[in-house]
């Protein structure tokens, strides 16, 4: 029979002498005054604790948290003396003849003595800052055989100290499927110390590590590892790494060392300077291809279901209750059906999208494109790092702000954050694909496509511009991608990631959506002549449409000047989200023209085939050029300003509203030239 | 001589791209390269950042879709695949 208990030390607690007098206030889970005390210590998820119920008998459940109680367990460790042959439980105990009891002690998991955790310094404070008296009599220190090198390091330091140590390579199972062994041999001459493979699931090599700590405690003390006089800690560390890896290499046997892995082999054409980056644009081409293609026929099916029975079904409800014609059903009717309804029509597309984008990511492949997109930048001259910010932006440009907080450099800072706005967000992806549709029919994908590689240019470019203007010395900071092996994605994780995106689109869309449309209604009800009542004036001579009809000319050289394009553009700025419920909202109070069918897309082709002359394709292109280009909501403006000011947001507004104008204009105006 | 730890932060420091590169570029094994940096990790020269288009707790709360740059909870091997940035942090002389 074994027996253990478990201490509950805090690291204040965990003094030098903790580590023997800790042992001896419960005689019933120690082994009795005076028997060894030996430590088992070696980082988390090394099999520590498995080897400790093996050893002991017990079951014992580890928590390694930071921040929580640290726990230490201690058991009764009944050795048995093993003949060379025999290596197990059964086989020991027939030759169970000089049976010693030691107490153990389960230290918790620690990758170092250098107690940048709770649990390491509770680690360092019993094996090395206590009296060498009261120190365990020997560590067994658990190593992992499929990552050695990971726990070497905490056995470097150990073998610093004046204690016996032995180690224990636990993993050779996992290791060996990776087609790795350790020569346990080799691996004790490199390190001055005894080395037991050990698997105590199967409780294998039990016995074997029993006897070997038994023979060690019956040694000396050996001499500790000389170690560099240094004030330096990285010259320390590294004087440990090169002992480490030199006793890795010598005692790890790599089958498989020279082979190329499969993820090797793809990786040296995805992250290639030129394949990488053509593959790259052809993976996000088929997405947005995929996207629009599966989506527009669920899509145009919602829009129909939302533009009749819902409205009529409401119309009707509303005649019941005597409410019919009034401003309420201008309110619900064109503006909150409409509104939401359009909304809710881009619930298949923006699953699919984050569908296929969560796959690219889980599997891996988003991580090589990092990497081309990172040299790609680094190559303009542009900072490494602001790499990371510019990624986010592509899902939001609001955290994408705050994240450029990463950058240590305050005018790389300012430079990402002036960069941003230009990353095509997903609210735009809702009117690029709402266009495209309309206007590409079925290469609607690879219109939305060239919006996203316009947005990739645009930041180059821009971000090259402002670099040679305003910040001609700044210089560029390392960065390095961790490339993860490839993996099959998991529908659990995936649908969690599509499902938790696409609910965050919705509540955030719909509540911007519900309060725009209400503010839009409300300038659209207010008259601005005498002698009509307040909702039942005609839109355009409403403040919505008298403002939009005083802006409109600006956008004449871009070839949609029409006033409900420019409205559009104008509640755009206050979040992209609005800009189709806002379209809906107008259109929906107005009669289709002769041979139209009423829907949202018959109204938006027609104002733009009135608007651009007979040009309509130059002049969507360069409204959806305008729309990527300037800027892309208030919250960002607003979180521009909290990271650089008043001045630096303005002068940042001021970029993208001339940018914009500039490219929709020149895509206008060259586009008529061919279509 | 330079150990792993000078090594691999040199490769860091001269822009090479991935850990794989480092590893070639070395000549240390994979693994060494990989106990070095979460080494320089939890030493702090090296910051560790995993990103991601949408973390689990979002981002800003105002967006949609919302990014954001989320701090490596665990040693390199411990999680799943995923875009891990890491930088040499600044120090303070």
């Amino acid at each position: 029979m074994t027996e253990s208990t478990r201490l509950r030390l805090t690291p204040t607690t965990a003094t030098p002498s903790s580590a023997k007098a800790c042992c001896d206030t419960s005689p019933q889970h120690t082994a009795g005054t005076g028997a060894p005390v030996v430590a088992l210590v070696g980082a988390p998820n090394t099999g520590k604790s498995t080897l400790f119920n093996a050893l002991t008998g017990s079951r014992v459940t580890m928590g390694n948290w930071p921040g929580t109680t640290v726990e230490v367990s201690r058991g009764v460790w009944r050795t048995t003396l093993s003949t060379p042959s025999c290596d197990s439980e059964k086989c020991a105990s027939a030759h169970d003849g000089d049976p010693l009891a030691i107490t153990l002690m389960d230290l918790p998991g620690a990758y170092s003595l250098d107690a940048h955790s709770p649990d390491e310094q509770l680690t360092r404070g019993l094996l090395q800052d206590g009296p060498f008296n009261e120190r365990p009599d020997l560590c067994v220190i658990t190593v992992d055989a499929s990552r050695l090198a990971h726990g070497l390091y905490l056995v470097s330091q150990v073998r610093e100290l004046a204690t016996r140590v032995v180690v224990a390579v636990t993993m050779s199972d996992i290791a060996a499927q990776r087609e790795v062994t350790v020569d346990t041999a080799i691996l004790s001459r490199e390190l001055g110390c005894p080395v037991v493979a050990t698997d105590p699931r199967r409780r294998t090599g039990v016995v074997a590590l029993a006897t070997t700590v038994r023979t060690t405690l019956a040694d000396p003390v050996p001499d500790p590892r000389p170690a560099p006089l240094t004030d330096d800690a990285l010259v320390l560390d590294d004087d440990r790494f090169t002992w480490l890896s030199e006793a890795a290499d010598m005692a790890t046997v790599a089958l498989g060392h020279d082979r190329l892995t499969l993820s090797d082999k793809v990786d040296r054409w995805v992250t290639a300077p030129v394949a990488g980056p053509v593959l790259f644009l052809a993976v996000m081409w088929a997405v947005f291809q995929l996207t629009t293609t599966v989506a527009a026929p669920l899509q145009d099916a919602l829009d129909g279901f939302f533009s009749g029975p819902v409205s009529h079904a409401v119309t009707s409800l509303l005649a019941l209750v005597h409410l019919q014609g009034t401003w309420v059903e201008g309110l619900l009717v064109n503006g909150l059906v409409a509104g939401v309804g359009m909304l809710l029509t881009f619930v298949p597309l923006m699953g699919l999208m984050f569908l296929l984008l969560a796959l690219l990511e889980d599997s891996g492949y988003l991580a090589r494109a990092a990497v081309v997109t990172d040299r790609l930048m680094r190559t303009m001259g542009l900072p490494g790092r602001a790499f990371l910010p510019l990624v986010v932006g592509f899902g939001c440009n609001v955290p994408a702000i705050s994240a450029t907080r990463i950058l240590p450099d305050a005018r790389q800072r300012l430079l990402t954050v002036l960069l941003v706005p230009f990353t095509s967000c997903s609210a735009r992806l809702t009117v690029f694909v709402m266009l495209g549709t309309v206007f590409f029919g079925k290469n609607a994908g690879t219109a939305v496509f060239g919006m996203y590689v316009t947005s990739v240019a645009l930041v180059v470019l821009i971000g090259l511009l402002l670099r040679r203007t305003l910040w001609r010395t700044m210089g560029t900071e390392p960065l390095i991608i961790d490339l993860p092996a490839y993996h099959v994605p998991t529908l659990r994780l995936t649908g969690a990631v599509v499902w938790q995106r696409l609910r965050g689109f919705l509540k955030t869309a719909s509540g911007i959506i519900v309060a725009t449309v209400c503010a839009v209604w409300l300038l659209q009800s207010i008259p601005t002549t005498g002698g009509q009542a307040f909702g039942q004036v005609p839109v355009e001579d409403s403040v919505y449409g008298v403002a939009a009809r005083t802006i409109s000319p600006v956008f004449a050289p871009a070839g949609f000047d029409q006033w409900q394009t420019a409205s559009a553009l104008i509640v755009g700025f206050v979040a992209k989200e609005a800009v189709i419920s806002s379209w809906a909202q107008t259109y929906a109070t107005e009669q289709p023209q002769p041979g139209q069918t009423g829907l949202l897309g018959d109204h938006i082709r027609a104002a733009f085939e009135q608007s651009s002359g007979g040009h309509p394709l130059p002049a969507v292109l360069a409204f959806m050029v305008f729309l990527l280009a300037y800027t892309p909501c208030v919250a960002t403006l607003a979180a521009q300003r909290r990271e650089v000011g008043l001045r630096w947001t303005i002068l940042g507004v001021g970029i993208q509203l001339a940018t914009a104008w500039l490219l929709a204009v020149a895509v206008f105006q060259i586009g008529r030239l061919f279509w | 001589m330079s150990g792993p730890l000078h090594l691999v932060l040199d490769e860091i420091t001269a822009g090479t791209p991935t850990l794989a590169a480092i590893a070639r570029r070395t000549g240390l094994s994979d693994d060494v390269v990989r106990a070095a940096v979460d080494h320089l990790v939890r030493a702090g020269r090296i910051t560790s950042t995993e990103l991601s288009l949408g973390c689990p707790t979002g981002g800003s709360g105002g967006c949609t879709s919302a990014g954001n740059s989320c701090t490596l909870p665990a040693a390199l091997g411990d999680r799943r695949p995923g875009l891990v940035s890491l930088s040499l942090t600044r120090r303070v002389a």
